[in-house]
């Protein structure tokens, strides 16, 4: 029983009542027209989407695994006997797997904190993160390569920190889907009230960050990381023009004078990060309350 | 000894006063509310205690020693948030144990610390849940449970209970009290409702626009409130306009009676009062009877009858012919009378009803905020809505 004016409180109530009501009531209707509406456009577009997505995975199945009469494995067998293909792969994995450490290492204490203290800077931090879609990769190498190329008085490109271009680049690239995904994971716990419950106990900033924040938020952490994991994987343009043999340059390669082998290549590291996928949605649905607290406050 | 001291702390968020001048001093043990409308500043106070906040200027000690540049993780306080604040991927007992991680104690006493508490709070079939498989209570519990388990200097209440439902929320306002008077801990509690500050409190602190409108006993503070705002704030409260007489003598006058108030003792002579009484005080008497012992009599026509329990609360429009209170006073706009629900047939709406207003039971304060405006413009303020001066309680 809290004290305030006789008029008013129910009128306030019904008030309140018609301002959550009316948007809910308008939502059904519209959810319950569509659902009388009939499915034919949406199962022919269904048919269509599916043929334009399958048909080129089927092509680049028949042509990489076949001989032209029967199915064969053997270009993938070739592949794992190339010498390329094994330091391509080695390659691309030691890249994606650093620039993966590096990004959740710099975007989440960042993200973090952004949430935490500096809210004010959370539009110009954003902006940032999207940058890279607004600025192509192939600006990104030109660039990096005038800046640190051998015409440069800091000149990194031929010195033994070359590999340093190649991870700021991968980083740079990554942070829109890094940060989204970590970003989109803290705002849906209330980082402010669990890092003061935390700091009210004793612990310091860091350990708050370490056991309270960071296990709350590992589901974001998981997509982020290998979201950034598969564009490191998956990055043509700066490996190719600051000079890597990754293994999309290595695919690239070896689709101009074994082509077979290439298409193999393409449909198994296709399926690869497919599994990952699947995976990773099968991990947030088992994930016990981790991305949303429930029974809180409403 | 005095526990907490908070010294003439203040707190602007840019040009907006959260908290002026805030001078407060807790004795350990003691449980102390601050009660008052959201944006009182109570939260910002609290939150400036717990170190959340930094005080523009003021400083806050406990035990003697000025913790006002210590940050929040070093003062040794425990804090129990309105949204229950527990960490989603721990356990009951891993919430409750959290805190004693932090400090190091072997993990042997923290076993036994952990579940010692979870049975003090009734929790121990819930100890291996998360957070998100409790209910509402079960989460407050825990919530009270870690923030004891640190055996905090001062323990910092802010709405415990406004996410709970109304059941849960007696039940565990009874059990904050028991546990804070066996653990003897120093507590602050923030509420926004009277009845929660009244029920458990040893003193409760009236707040209203960032500064404290009075300190008392829940007993004070319900019966003899030194001000319209804490009046009107705890529980309900009439206010019905008068005259000073003589505040020499106690003398207020009203409708051509003049009529001994000791309430009224200290006020300026000629100034404009308000009367405050309780519904509870407020009796129906007969059309004929005679006016007893010099108190006061009302006459109107009850409007609303609002069923609340053991009592029936009528809401009675004071009658025109009343109106003429006298000089500079306007009508009471509402009366709320509390009558026996046994009896309350004997009022329905739109009856006429007679009330014993006991004057010498009452007190007098001063109307700072509408005597200008009611002695200047009586007329206008009767046609266009007079400042509401009837509260009552939105269960």
């Amino acid at each position: 029983m809290s004290g305030s004016s006789i008029s008013g409180e129910a009128t306030e109530e019904a008030m309140e009542a018609l301002a959550a009501g009316a948007p809910a009531a308008r939502a059904y209707r519209r959810t319950h027209k569509r659902s009388t509406r009939s499915p034919l456009w949406a199962i022919i577009v269904l048919v269509l989407a599916t043929v334009y997505f399958l048909l080129p995975l089927y092509a680049t199945g028949v042509f990489g695994f076949s001989t032209g009469k029967a199915f064969t494995l053997q270009p993938l067998f070739d592949a794992l006997g190339d010498d390329g293909f094994h330091s391509a792969l080695i390659l691309s994995l030691t890249y994606s797997v650093i620039t993966t450490i590096l990004a959740i290492a710099v975007v989440a204490p960042t993200a973090y904190l952004v949430e935490l203290r500096f809210q004010r800077l959370r539009s110009t931090v954003e902006f940032l993160t999207i940058l890279p879609f607004v600025i192509p990769p192939i600006i990104l190498a030109v660039g990096l390569s005038n800046v640190y190329g051998i015409n440069s008085p800091v000149n990194l490109l031929s010195s033994d920190w070359a590999p340093v271009l190649l991870y700021g680049g991968y980083f740079v690239l990554t942070l829109p889907f890094v940060f989204r995904a970590i970003d989109n994971a803290l705002r849906a716990v209330d980082v402010k009230m669990l890092s003061e419950a935390s700091a009210s106990l004793g612990a310091s900033p860091t350990r708050t960050f370490l056991q309270v924040i960071v296990p709350s938020i590992s589901l974001g952490l998981v997509s982020g990381a290998l979201l950034a994991f598969t564009t490191a994987m998956g990055e043509f343009t700066l490996a190719a023009l600051l000079g890597y043999p990754t293994f999309p340059v290595y695919l690239l390669n070896i689709n101009g004078y074994e082509a077979h082998i290439g298409e193999a290549l393409v449909l198994v590291s296709f399926l690869i990060t497919w599994a990952g996928v699947v995976a990773l949605a099968a991990v947030a649905r088992r994930a016990p309350g981790t991305q949303i607290v429930r029974g809180g406050p409403m | 000894m005095s526990r907490l001291e908070l010294v003439k702390v203040s707190k602007h968020f840019g040009d907006q006063v959260a908290v002026e001048d805030f001078n407060l001093t807790v004795e350990d043990g003691e449980l102390v509310s601050f009660l008052g409308p959201s944006g009182c500043g109570k939260t910002t106070t609290l939150r400036m205690t717990a170190g959340f906040e930094m005080p523009d200027s003021g400083a806050v000690i406990v035990d003697g020693v000025d913790v006002t540049d210590l940050p929040p993780n070093k003062r040794g306080m425990g804090m129990v948030f309105q949204g229950y604040a527990l960490f989603p991927n721990m356990t009951a007992a891993e919430n409750v144990e959290f805190g004693l991680a932090v400090r190091k104690r072997p993990l042997a006493e923290r076993r036994v610390r952990v579940e010692e508490l979870l049975e003090l709070f009734g929790l121990t079939q819930v100890a291996g849940s998360y957070p998100h498989q409790m209910s509402g209570g079960q989460q407050q519990r825990v919530a009270l449970a870690r923030a004891v388990a640190i055996q905090p200097g001062v323990l910092l209440l802010d709405e415990p209970l406004s996410a709970v439902d109304a059941k849960v929320r007696e039940e565990l306002r009874t059990e904050i009290r028991r546990m804070q008077v066996q653990l003897h801990v120093t507590t602050i509690l923030v509420t926004h409702d009277q009845s929660e500050a009244l029920s458990i409190s040893d003193r409760v602190v009236v707040m209203n626009r960032g500064a404290i409108e009075e300190v008392g006993t829940p007993t004070q503070i319900y019966s003899e409130p030194r001000s319209a705002f804490t009046a009107g704030f705890v529980g309900a409260m009439n206010e019905i306009p008068v005259r000073v007489v003589s505040g020499a003598q106690g003398l207020v006058q009203r409708g051509g009676r003049r009529v001994a108030a000791p309430g009224a003792a200290g006020l300026v002579d000629g100034q404009l009062g308000l009367l405050l009484v309780r519904p509870e005080l407020l009796e129906p008497i007969g059309a004929t009877n005679g006016v007893l012992n010099g108190d006061l009599t009302m006459t109107g026509r009850v409007e609303v009858q609002t069923f609340l329990g053991a009592t029936t609360r009528l809401l009675v429009r004071e009658s025109k012919t009343d109106t003429d209170a006298g000089p500079g006073l306007v009508a009471t706009r509402l009366l709320a009378v509390d009558v026996p629900s046994a009896n309350a047939g004997r009022w329905p709406a739109g009856s006429e009803l007679r009330v014993r207003i006991p004057v010498g039971a009452s007190r007098v304060i001063a109307d700072r905020s509408a005597a200008a405006a009611a002695s200047v413009a009586v007329a206008v303020a009767d046609r266009q809505a007079p400042p509401p001066n009837v509260s009552a309680p939105s269960a």
